[in-house]
């Protein structure tokens, strides 16, 4: 790596001279960004994703030499903060030359094809260049700070979350950990749409490897195949999208594509959409339907829930506040191209309206709690899509970054229960966390957290930026309906992220261990000094000798710099959509492309940024006081509440959405049974046909060998003499031949 | 007549050398080996008269060709048909010995001497190291005794019609001319030397056809080669002399002072044969020698498993060197002692391990080990344990 | 002194050879090798038949020679050092898998190796 360091400064260099002789960006005033000079980063800007990629390399050696202590995490933790650096240095390096153009800092040649000259043509065609070098602008440094942040906590926490396998399954867990960063780096920071793929592919393979982390366990194997499987569908579109991308525009760099776009951009703006080719029109819609794999949008979503098999420092990171969001990512570096497309943005708004409001509806029926904030990370994924389809980068993206905190937070609060009660997350079994010893930071921040979700008035990051995708929905006319559906979303949010809280943190004292009890209580137990004493007079029979224990500094620490982060986050889009931090960041990036003029809209008679403020906090109150009202208020046992006497009230819709609204089933019955009865077609006609054929082929030559397999006695002398007996007729011939006949 | 008489007497000669190594060959039964070889002592006469008389008068090689020959061939008869592989190797050492005799007939010296050193000094040193590792151990009552694959030939006779027909096909390749192989005087060996300036200033010098204050010109100065001794148009040799200011003289080898002891030795044709004409060649040969180095150190650290063939000889080997150790002469003084031998008796007919045998030498050493376990050191592989033990 | 003479001498030859001094040594060379192969296809001991494969390096060696001789320059020569390198490495590879082989089956007759049969 020093080597590949050493080199920087000289591929830099080139950059800049490669950067002199791009043509000028397509003359279009209204992007400010493309005309203005190129950014100039110093040359360890590329290391962001090395220390990551190092720190995989250094866990593997750990397995390797079968390290058994917290050496792999050590690692991690150092050189991820290292990176979280690394990140923060390019963020005020590029802040520091505002209106710059992104800056190209390439790492080596990857993919270099130029056959233009051979053939003396100069059609773009005819080169792909796709190096590994990045793109460095504000939407990059966002995203990366968020990343190799959490990254570093989650590491943290992890190290202390994963010491019952500490060996080999610790190296392997840091090792695909660390190689998730590397690839969220390069997918983030690539300057091309094929780093990009490559990275996406990349964060797709650790994500499997990570779900199936416990691949004893059958429904961990299975989910890690479902979310690989699903996700394979959203690639399709992706890489769809990329090579027609390569064939409409010649190249899949950045830095040439933006200027291009550019120039079918203004007819976007003046509402001339008819007149952008119909194929450059589809590219943003397959880039959609990659988006929507990976960020589990309806109706790919189903995978991530199940995800929630892996362990939960993987769900906190990669499951809930970075991977996930390469899809709001995706659609947000290229908004310009979205915007040059008469369906994409609608496609957009709705996929994440309607995955919004399933989302939360089967949420208000789980029991799981880890499965409740696996449908919330779904349904607010749906609002980060609808805040980009309403024509309001800064609202998604604002709320991809708030997000990211606070839903890691949350779920490295349940992780945290998890680790405590031995694998228990049903919520009809854990009651009044809060007043037992130990537990008070976890239910603290997870007060924090659940606040955020649901969207707690003014004191909360998680309000702002989904209030201002909300009041942009309403903002424009044709999209008041999502407006309305967004807003009815965010009371079921509100409810049943403190029905969790409300049922698990407060109220009576209870708790049953779960099941992990037998596997692994005892390796939890001698992790940590400060058990718990028996508190709960009326715990679980089978439970006399569990003693849950309070997490260590660790997981404490994290879950605190995550709470107060939350808080701070608040100074980044309190002023959404107009102004702040992140709308600054997105407005000068790619992403801040000027959207065209839609027709004002009003809601409720006022303006729909205010009116919509005011809906949401009436919203989200009553969420929060309907589930107090249902769940906490006269409770005395942990497994009954009041809601139980509104269910048989609903008819068959609690029972519905318990169930998912049966869309595993349905997808079950639609595309499964039909797929595994063509293959099983298939693969008889290809047992008997095709088989059938070759076997018949190898038939021949073994009938054939078998006739003369005789000859091989296996005797060396028999072998040699019938080699000397060949060499002493080839010398008669020749004796023969050459002779002429004169014997 | 010449014509005739010629095939003639090489096909019988091949008819009779083939009858000769058949008899010659050790058989089962009746083993008429003398006969045998002096059938093939008149092979070889036959096949010599026979080309005696297709060469004329001139064409005769010298006497010791057919001493040396005769040797090589008698030697190489013995090695085929001696049944103990060590006589074999000493023959095979006579048969090397006499073709580096026949190797100076033709004037190649330094191969004579390098076959002796590599070939009977190193070769047949490692054979008969091999000879001496892998040897039955002789039983106690036949010190002496041959293996039976030592004793009996394979198919003497289907293997003598093959190798005598194709001896007799090639030397009727002879009898009858063989075309495009007439000698051409090579005129690139002899250029060789014109790569010497050194020695042939040297020898002109002191032949006096160079003087003082004299020397072969410089190249840059004659504009072509200053030392040709064999132009390719066949013209005369020459070497160019430099004297005086920027004079210069030719001195062609038809001069009558020309030094008769200028010629390239035989090391030296070799040499410049294979440094300058064939470059690679040498390098290949190290790398084959390397490969075989590195194969004969990976060969030689595998462990073998005895498989059931080999463990039922050694046991029964043991066997019977125990049987017949206790009133066996050749007991040594090195023996742990009369009682610990009794006792060995009656072990290892249960265990599996070998705990007494004879080393080849036929001295009974290491029958147990002091406390009667049966980790005997294995005999016939440089003491080393071999598999076997469960 | 003829030119000839004078060029062989400098070639390191004495004088050229007569074709049917050549056939001596080429017949010799035949003989031999046929007695090598011989050996090598009636002897069972592993070590005799690979001497009977020295045997037969000699006589191509012979042969080389000869022809080098006959030819007039060293080129047979250069090859004889190639025979000798094989031979030296044949030698090395071949005496340690025949110790080998010893060492597994306690014997040196070659045909109670038959895990070849077809």
């Amino acid at each position: 790596m020093t080597d590949l360091l050493s080199h920087l400064p000289l591929l830099l260099a080139q950059a800049g001279e490669h950067a002199a002789h791009a043509p000028a960006a397509a003359g279009d005033a209204a992007h400010a960004a493309l005309g203005a000079p190129r950014g100039v980063l110093p040359a360890w800007a590329g290391s962001l994703p090395l220390f990551p990629l190092l720190a995989c390399v250094l866990c593997t050696l750990c397995a390797i030499f079968r390290v058994k202590t917290k050496l792999p995490a050590a690692i991690t933790v150092a050189l991820l903060a290292l990176s979280f650096v690394v990140a923060f240095l390019n963020y005020q390096n590029t802040m520091a030359h505002p209106g710059a153009q992104a800056a190209v800092v390439p790492l080596f040649d990857w993919i270099n094809f130029d056959w233009a000259l051979a053939h003396n043509q100069t059609t773009p065609a005819h080169v792909l260049v796709a190096n590994f070098s990045f793109y460095i602008d504000p939407l990059t440094c966002l995203w990366m700070l968020f990343v190799t942040g959490l990254a570093t906590l989650i590491a943290l926490y992890a190290s202390e979350y994963m010491s019952h396998d500490v060996g080999a399954g610790y190296c392997r867990f840091f090792m695909a950990f660390n190689l998730f960063v590397f690839s969220m780096a390069c997918l983030v920071m690539g300057d091309n749409l094929l780093l990009l793929f490559l990275g996406w592919e990349g964060v797709g393979l650790c994500s499997y490897l990570l779900i199936g982390y416990f691949y004893q366990r059958p429904s961990a194997v299975a989910a890690g195949k479902k979310a690989f499987i699903m996700n394979r569908i959203g690639d399709l579109g992706l890489s769809m999208g990329i090579m027609l991308t390569y064939v409409q525009f010649g190249t899949l760099e950045y830095d040439k594509l933006f200027p291009q776009v550019a120039g079918y951009w203004h007819l976007a703006v003046e509402h001339r959409l008819a007149e952008v080719p119909f194929l450059i029109q589809l590219i943003p819609v397959l880039f959609t339907v990659g988006a929507f794999g990976k960020s589990a949008q309806f109706p790919l979503y189903v995978w991530l829930p199940d995800a929630m098999e892996g362990p939960t420092p993987v769900s906190a990171l990669i499951h809930a506040a970075t991977m996930v969001t390469a899809g709001v990512y995706l659609v947000a570096r290229f908004f310009p191209l979205y915007l040059c497309s008469a369906w994409a943005l609608d496609i957009v708004a709705w996929g994440g309206a309607i995955t919004a409001l399933l989302a939360a509806t089967i949420g208000m029926a789980q029991f799981d709690i880890k499965r409740i904030m696996a449908y919330s990370t779904v349904s607010q994924l749906g609002y980060m899509f609808c805040g980009l389809g309403v024509y309001g980068a800064t609202g998604g993206v604002g709320h991809v970054f708030t997000h990211a905190f606070f839903k890691a937070l949350l779920f490295l609060a349940c992780g945290a229960v998890m680790h405590g009660f031995a694998g228990q997350l049903d919520l009809r079994k854990l009651s009044g966390l809060g007043k037992m010893p130990g537990w008070k930071i976890v239910s603290w921040t997870m007060l924090v957290g659940c606040l955020n979700l649901a969207g707690f008035p003014i004191i909360t990051s998680g309000f702002f930026s989904k209030d201002s995708i909300v009041g942009g929905a309403f903002a424009n006319a044709h999209t008041q309906a999502i407006g309305w559906i967004l807003l009815i979303t965010a009371g079921l949010t509100a409810y049943y992220t403190f029905r969790v809280y409300f049922r698990v943190f407060v109220g009576p004292k209870h708790y049953e261990p779960g099941d992990e009890l037998h596997a692994s209580h005892d390796d939890h137990a001698h992790g940590h000094g400060d058990h718990a004493p028996e508190t709960a007079a009326d715990h679980g029979h089978d439970a006399h000798d569990f003693h849950p224990h309070a997490p260590g500094w660790a997981i404490n620490l994290v879950l605190s710099v995550l709470a107060i982060g939350t808080f701070l986050a608040i100074w980044t889009v309190y002023q959404l959509p107009k102004d702040g931090w992140v709308a600054h960041m997105v407005n000068t990036s790619t992403a801040g492309a000027a959207t065209p003029e839609v027709e004002e809209a009003h809601f409720l008679g006022m303006d729909p940024h205010h009116g919509a403020l005011i809906a949401s906090i009436v919203m989200a109150i009553g969420g929060i006081v309907a589930a107090w009202w249902l769940h906490l208020a006269g409770r005395t046992t942990a497994a009954t509440s009041r809601a139980d006497g509104l269910i048989p009230a609903l008819g068959p819709i609690p029972n519905l959405a318990q169930h998912k609204w049966y869309v595993d089933e349905i997808y079950d019955f639609l595309i499964v049974k039909p797929l595994w009865f063509l293959s099983h077609i298939l693969y008889f006609a290809d047992k008997l046909l095709v088989d059938g054929l070759v076997n018949a082929f190898g038939f021949m030559p073994r009938a054939a060998g078998g006739m003369v397999r005789r000859q091989q006695t296996g005797v060396l002398h028999d072998y040699a003499v019938s080699m000397a007996a060949g060499i002493t007729l080839v010398v008669l011939v020749v004796v023969i031949i050459s002779s002429g006949g004169h014997f | 007549m010449d014509g005739l008489i010629s095939p003639i007497l090489l096909y019988s000669g091949c008819v009779l050398g083939a009858i000769g190594v058949c008899l010659a060959l050790p058989r089962r039964g009746l083993s008429p080996q003398v006969i045998g070889a002096l059938l093939f002592a008149l092979a070889f006469g036959v096949l010599m008269l026979a080309l005696g008389l297709k060469a004329g008068r001139g064409g005769l090689p010298n006497f010791n060709f057919y001493l040396f020959s005769f040797i090589a061939l008698g030697a190489s008869l013995r090695v085929i048909s001696h049944p103990r592989p060590v006589y074999a190797a000493l023959y095979f050492i006579l048969t090397i010995l006499s073709s580096a005799g026949l190797y100076v007939l033709l004037s190649a010296e330094f191969m004579a001497f390098a076959l002796v050193i590599v070939y009977a000094g190193a070769i047949l040193i490692t054979y008969l190291f091999v000879i001496m590792l892998a040897t039955e151990t002789p039983t106690a009552d036949q010190v002496e005794a041959l293996s039976e694959y030592d004793r009996y030939s394979r198919e003497p006779l289907v293997a003598t019609v093959v190798g005598f027909l194709l001896v007799a096909g090639v030397t009727s390749l002879m009898a009858t001319g063989v075309r495009g192989i007439a000698a051409a005087p090579v005129a690139s060996a002899a250029a060789n030397i014109s790569d010497m300036p050194v020695r042939v200033e040297t020898a002109l010098r002191s032949a006096g056809l160079i003087g003082e204050n004299e020397h072969i010109a410089n190249e840059t100065q004659t504009q072509v080669p200053a030392i040709n001794l064999a132009p390719e148009d066949g013209s005369p040799g020459y070497v160019i002399i430099a004297y005086g200011e920027g004079r210069t003289q030719r001195i062609t080898t038809n001069d009558p002072r020309w030094p008769k002891d200028l010629q390239l030795s035989n090391i030296e044709g070799v040499g410049f044969s294979l440094l300058k004409d064939q470059p690679g060649s040498i390098e290949l040969a190290g790398v084959v020698l390397l490969m075989a180095m590195l194969g004969a150190v990976v060969l030689a650290q595998k462990k073998v498993e005895l498989d059931e063939q080999g463990k039922l000889a050694a046991q029964r080997r043991s066997l019977s060197a125990v049987l017949s150790a206790d009133n066996s002469p050749l007991m040594g003084p090195e023996t742990p002692g009369g009682p610990n031998v009794r006792e060995a008796e009656l072990k290892p007919r249960a265990g599996m391990g070998a705990p007494a045998a004879l080393t080849p030498h036929g001295r009974a050493v290491n029958i147990t080990s002091a406390n009667g376990s049966n980790d005997a050191a294995y005999p016939i592989t440089g003491q080393k344990k071999i598999g076997g033990h469960k | 002194m003829t030119d000839l003479a004078i060029t062989l001498a400098q070639a390191g030859f004495p004088a050229p050879m007569a074709q049917t001094t050549l056939m001596h040594y080429l017949v010799v060379s035949a003989l031999m090798f046929g007695m090598g192969l011989i050996g090598f296809l009636t002897r069972r001991n592993l070590i005799i038949m690979f001497l009977c494969t020295e045997l037969m390096f000699q006589a191509a060696g012979l042969a080389l020679i000869a022809f080098s001789r006959y030819h007039l320059n060293h080129t047979g020569e250069a090859f004889v050092i190639f025979v000798l390198t094989i031979a030296a490495a044949e030698a090395a590879m071949a005496l340690a898998l025949v110790v080998l082989l010893f060492r597994r089956k306690e014997t040196l007759d070659a045909s109670s190796w038959m895990q070849l049969k077809g």
